[in-house]
């Protein structure tokens, strides 16, 4: 890679991966680097960081045929666990959603809603979906960050995108919550291939049996298995 | 060295009326029936005695009725004994602990009718102690860790966790089986338990040197969640007829691996997420000699302390209670007798603790 900027700007970096900032023949984009863990036996670490960036360029690469609103991958090294993504120039939701006002978030809401039911109709979950994980760029709404998505037929999986997204607007937007999550839903139901209805009703009932340990930890989902 | 030549330091928030304060703790959840005496006086906790009995079945698992029967019969000796070895009389005692739940409902009932004779006989509180706790907060004493990412893996739980707000969180757990559960039904089903530890060393330990290769086997993290049980079925279904020691081996080493793995990137995971400067592993599974290597091996990498709690005191026992009764005298969380109340699900999760930060 002659042509590639060989300058890294380290954006951040994570448990599993590093990120950084690289100029990919002229094109500003993100390198998405899975690191090796001593504790793994070597069979299991290089199989874990293929897979992963395996499932993860593929998701990828049929959301962006499909039409939604994701990087576009540039290259993937699976030995190596390198995959280059294009950089997504724009705001995180996050920070949209604290200043906005309430019709924005409205139709960013509907957005979301329509990127979930198209995404899940191509059996796809994302694993992380928050709005930590989204961009709004020239007011399209972008989704990052598949390092945990995969491909599964069972809507619990599905469920839990949405329970993750309706949670995480709670956590930031608490006072439109309701009406922005009713319209994130509302867009689902028009979209989703399969049957909404069971989706959402499986979202409802992992927000009764389970809840957020902690609200600035996101990740966490924990289910309520011990009823009395 | 042994846990009980040295002392700990201990410095509660709320100092005891008067000192030496003596507790003595009753674990009977599951398997173990053990009784500790802790003392603390002056800033220090001293371990005074930790003596148990297990309940160990000839074939099968654990068999609820089984384990209370063993309880019921060992109970008089093992707390006579845990009196002779502590060189206490039972009238020296401030408060009788007994870990309530969770656990299995037969079990727990022999150690809170226990707890209720001695306490109402000689007058004395009782503290209701939550297990898990339990396993915590000695994990905690031993290592001198004050706020760890905390990882509580044992034949019924498998959690990741940390303290906040007077509480503990739960930020990842099992979503099916635990990990010791795992470990113990899958080494049961393919014949090589039980007995499911032999010197220290779990049956699936022993069985995964037979072999030195690997086979790739389902590995399911969601978010900061686990399951294992898919990981249990393709393992049996991969051994299936074929019981030679080679092959068993090989999967046996991989279900390890897998199962560890799991557990240990949710774990590098907290740690990123919460930013804290240590790692504590409790619990039964806790002594397992690879588990606590990969565990050091990411302590290392991300510059955290590492501490996996001994055998005396990372399965089941008495000692733990007694000092976590410890705990819950000197913050008056007591009840009388007659409120002792088993519950079989008790999370850990559900009630401020006053001693956490």
């Amino acid at each position: 890679m002659a042509t590639m900027n060989t300058q890294l700007v380290m954006l951040s970096r994570g448990a599993e991966a590093e990120i950084y900032l690289v100029d990919f023949f002229g094109v500003k984009a993100v390198l998405k680097k899975r690191v090796s863990k001593k504790y793994r036996a070597p069979l299991f670490d290089e199989l874990f960081i293929k897979t992963r960036t395996r499932t993860e360029a593929r998701v990828l690469s049929e959301l962006y045929l499909s039409g939604l609103k994701v990087p576009g991958v540039l290259f993937v090294d699976e030995d190596k666990g390198v995959l280059i993504l294009e950089y997504i120039e724009g705001e995180r939701a996050t920070e949209v959603f604290e200043k906005s006002e309430f019709e924005k978030l409205i139709s960013i809401s509907r957005e979301i809603g329509r990127f979930a039911s198209v995404m899940h109709s191509l059996r796809i979950y994302h694993g992380d979906f928050t709005l930590a994980n989204i961009i709004i760029a020239d007011d399209n709404v972008y989704v990052i960050d598949f390092g945990l998505a995969g491909y599964s037929d069972d809507i619990e999986e599905y469920a839990i995108d949405l329970h993750l997204m309706a949670r995480s607007i709670h956590a930031s937007k608490p006072e439109y919550a309701e009406k922005l999550v009713n319209a994130m839903l509302k867009e689902y139901k028009l979209h989703y291939k399969g049957d909404a209805e069971e989706v959402i009703s499986r979202m409802k009932e992992i927000r009764v049996r389970g809840r957020y340990v902690d609200r600035e930890l996101r990740k966490a989902i924990m289910r309520e298995r011990y009823i009395d | 060295m042994s846990i009980f030549s040295k002392t700990y330091e201990f410095t509660p928030s709320i100092k005891p009326v008067k000192e030496p304060v003596i507790i003595l703790g009753i674990e009977s959840t599951s398997h173990t029936f053990g009784v500790g005496v802790v003392e603390y006086s002056n800033n220090s906790v001293k371990f005074l005695a930790n003596i148990s009995s297990q309940y160990k079945p000839q074939s099968g698992g654990i068999h609820p009725r089984e384990s209370f029967l063993h309880h019921v019969n060992n109970a008089p000796r093992v707390l006579q004994k845990a009196l002779e070895t502590a060189k206490i009389n039972p009238s020296e005692i401030d408060a009788v602990a007994v870990s309530v739940g969770p656990g299995l409902g037969p079990c727990l009932r022999v150690g809170a009718s226990l707890a209720r004779f001695i306490a109402s006989y000689y007058g004395k509180p009782v503290a209701p102690v939550n297990h898990a706790v339990a396993h915590i907060e000695i994990g905690k004493l031993v290592s001198g860790f004050k706020d760890p990412v905390i990882v509580y893996v044992s034949g019924g739980n498998t959690m990741i966790l940390v303290q906040k707000n007077k509480k503990y969180r739960v930020i990842g757990e099992t979503l099916d089986i635990p990990l010791g559960n795992l470990l113990d039904t899958f080494a049961r089903e393919i014949g090589i338990a039980p007995p499911y530890v032999v010197e220290g060393k779990h049956a699936v330990d022993i069985c995964a040197e037979w072999s030195s290769e690997y086979i790739p086997l389902p590995y399911t993290v969601k978010g900061c969640d686990l399951s294992f049980s898919g990981l249990l079925t393709a393992a049996l279904r991969l051994i299936g007829n074929n019981r030679d020691r080679e092959n068993l081996g090989k999967i046996c080493r991989s279900l390890r691996e897998t199962a560890f793995n799991m557990l240990v990137e949710v774990t590098e995971r907290t740690l990123m997420l919460t930013s804290k400067k240590s790692i504590l592993l409790v619990g039964g599974v806790a002594s397992n000699k690879e588990l606590r290597w990969k565990f050091e091996v990411v302590a290392e990498h991300y510059g955290a302390e590492f501490y996996g709690t001994p055998p005396e005191v990372a399965g089941d026992n008495g000692l733990m209670i007694a000092y976590s009764g410890l705990l819950h005298f000197l913050h008056g969380k007591l009840v009388e007798p007659s409120r002792v109340f088993t519950r079989q699900r008790y999370r850990l999760d559900e009630e401020e603790y006053p001693w956490l930060p």
